[in-house]
């Protein structure tokens, strides 16, 4: 029919049943209408918002994870390889001279980093879940153990990435010996907040930006071996959080993929 | 309000700077501060592992709440303090992101700082190597390139997130001016120079000064060739 012809000529249909995706987004319909049954392909007109990602990459993790809980799903958004070098394309190089991801983009916006892009999120779209709480002493626990985060998510990766990262002529036993204790002692720092904290998120009652970077961590300290039995409360952190809809829903393909992790901290 | 408020410090400490620079733009003169000594390893005293317990400075306290980290501390302080003094988050969306992406870049900036003037402060000394020092000289060479850059794109009498001063220059500028007190170039890097030459004059960051830069105008000159 012609698109252009005014609203009240349309042919009716009615809408036999809906076919939503993973996400339960509604994308196609089963109309019957006065001849026919046809299935109509809704396209979700691009909302100007793009990610650039890797898969498994906790910065990467982190955004999808606000961008879920602001009920900004239907992004664009394009998976990259690490092992193929894509981080350093053309494409990602254009927003992101760094050649780092996540790259991620609002309208002319661009926000290279994962924090800068969390809480440009939260301030802008007051939509979905408030992500910093109001009082006053949850909100400088929020923003206090966010920035701890940083210092966690560092010593995990010199331990996880010290190969990668360490060119072979300058490694050390004793480097990686003294990482592997920081990040134990790191860790029970972390199993200390988490029995105090007065509610099941990590800054208290309420789930916050906070939750959105150091879960990604908690996470990946798992996929590489973690023990769960050492560390209880942190083990019923990840266990409760791992279900949280946003967190599903933005899960790295790969890991769903392959579920089987590694063992490099078995023995933290 | 500042009544209420503790800071422990430490001289030239860029993240103590910050806090500093926070407090004095929201007009929280007043606050009861604690200048400690690293060299004598106050930082590892009692009084701050009360406060902190990764014994680190700045340490600072608000009533009943307790903010360490620099960035969580200038964050808490411009939302509990928004209508005091300047505002430091503009409202645009343009400069809001632009300000968040510097602010957050500024870490790997400040990182990239002490990978090379304290490369011998955090590497036991089997594990030094040459080769690694030049890979971080080359690599803060590189990182000054792009903030240079990135003054230059936003034109003369700019602050990093636009026409107005905000928390990106409130966290990078501390950075900035420890480049310079450590001899960086100003000829090699004309416009971070002016970006500092512009600043240091604004009324929050001469109150907050590092003691010691006003009692030892010279400096150290371990940038001298970056």
């Amino acid at each position: 029919m012609d698109s252009s012809a005014p609203r009240g000529s349309w042919p009716l249909g009615k809408v036999l049943k809906v076919f939503p995706d993973k996400r339960g987004l509604v994308r196609s319909v089963k109309l019957q209408t006065k001849t026919n049954i046809i299935v109509l392909q809704l396209t979700i007109k691009p909302w100007p918002r793009t990610v650039l990602w890797g898969a498994g990459s906790t910065p990467c993790w982190r955004i999808m994870i606000v961008l879920e809980e602001k009920n900004l799903q239907g992004y664009n958004q394009k998976l990259l390889s690490f092992e193929k070098g894509e981080h350093k394309s053309k494409e990602v190089m254009d927003m992101n001279p760094r050649g780092q991801l996540p790259s991620f983009k609002h309208k002319n916006y661009v926000l290279n980093d994962s924090y800068a892009a969390c809480m440009y999120l939260e301030s802008q779209f007051s939509q979905g879940k408030k992500l910093i709480p109001d009082c006053p002493a949850e909100q400088a626990l929020m923003y206090q153990r966010m920035f701890e985060c940083l210092d966690f998510h560092q010593k995990m990766a010199i331990v996880i990435y010290y190969n990668w990262m360490v060119p072979e002529a300058e490694r050390h036993d004793s480097a990686v010996k003294r990482n592997r204790e920081d990040l134990s002692a790191e860790i029970k720092l972390w199993e200390g907040y988490l029995q105090k904290a007065s509610g099941s998120f990590v800054a208290g009652k309420n789930f916050s930006l906070a939750d959105v970077v150091f879960f990604p961590s908690v996470a990946y300290l798992y996929r590489f071996g973690f023990c769960e039995e050492r560390y209880p409360n942190l083990a019923a952190y990840y266990n409760s959080l791992k279900d949280r809809p946003s967190i599903k829903a933005s899960w790295p393909p790969t890991w769903l993929e392959n579920p089987q992790g590694q063992d490099l901290l078995k023995d933290l | 309000m500042a009544k209420d408020m503790t800071l422990l410090w430490g001289s030239g400490s860029p993240p103590c700077w910050r806090v500093m620079i926070a407090l004095e733009e929201k007009n929280l003169q007043g606050y009861n501060q604690k200048l400690l000594s690293f060299e004598k390893m106050e930082h590892k005293s009692q009084q701050v592992l009360d406060i902190n317990a990764r014994g680190q400075l700045p340490s600072f306290q608000h009533g009943d709440v307790i903010v360490n980290e620099s960035y969580a501390a200038c964050f808490y302080l411009e939302s509990q303090f928004k209508s005091e003094g300047n505002k430091l988050i503009p409202d645009s969306p343009a400069e809001q992101a632009l300000m968040y992406q510097r602010m957050f870049e500024g870490l790997s900036f400040y990182e990239k700082l002490n990978a090379v003037l304290y490369y011998d402060w955090y590497v036991p000394e089997g594990e030094r190597h040459d080769s690694a020092l030049k890979r971080n000289r080359e690599a803060l060479s590189a990182e000054l390139k792009l903030w240079e850059g990135y003054l230059q794109k936003l034109g003369p009498t700019s602050h990093l997130a636009g026409t107005c001063f905000s928390l990106a220059d409130v966290t990078v500028f501390p950075t900035v001016a420890t480049l310079f007190r450590f001899g960086l170039p100003a000829e090699r890097y004309p416009i971070l120079a002016e970006y500092y030459a512009l600043l240091k004059e604004r009324p929050s960051i001469k109150a907050s000064w590092p003691p010691h830069w006003l009692e030892n105008p010279k400096g150290q000159d371990s940038l001298q060739d970056i």
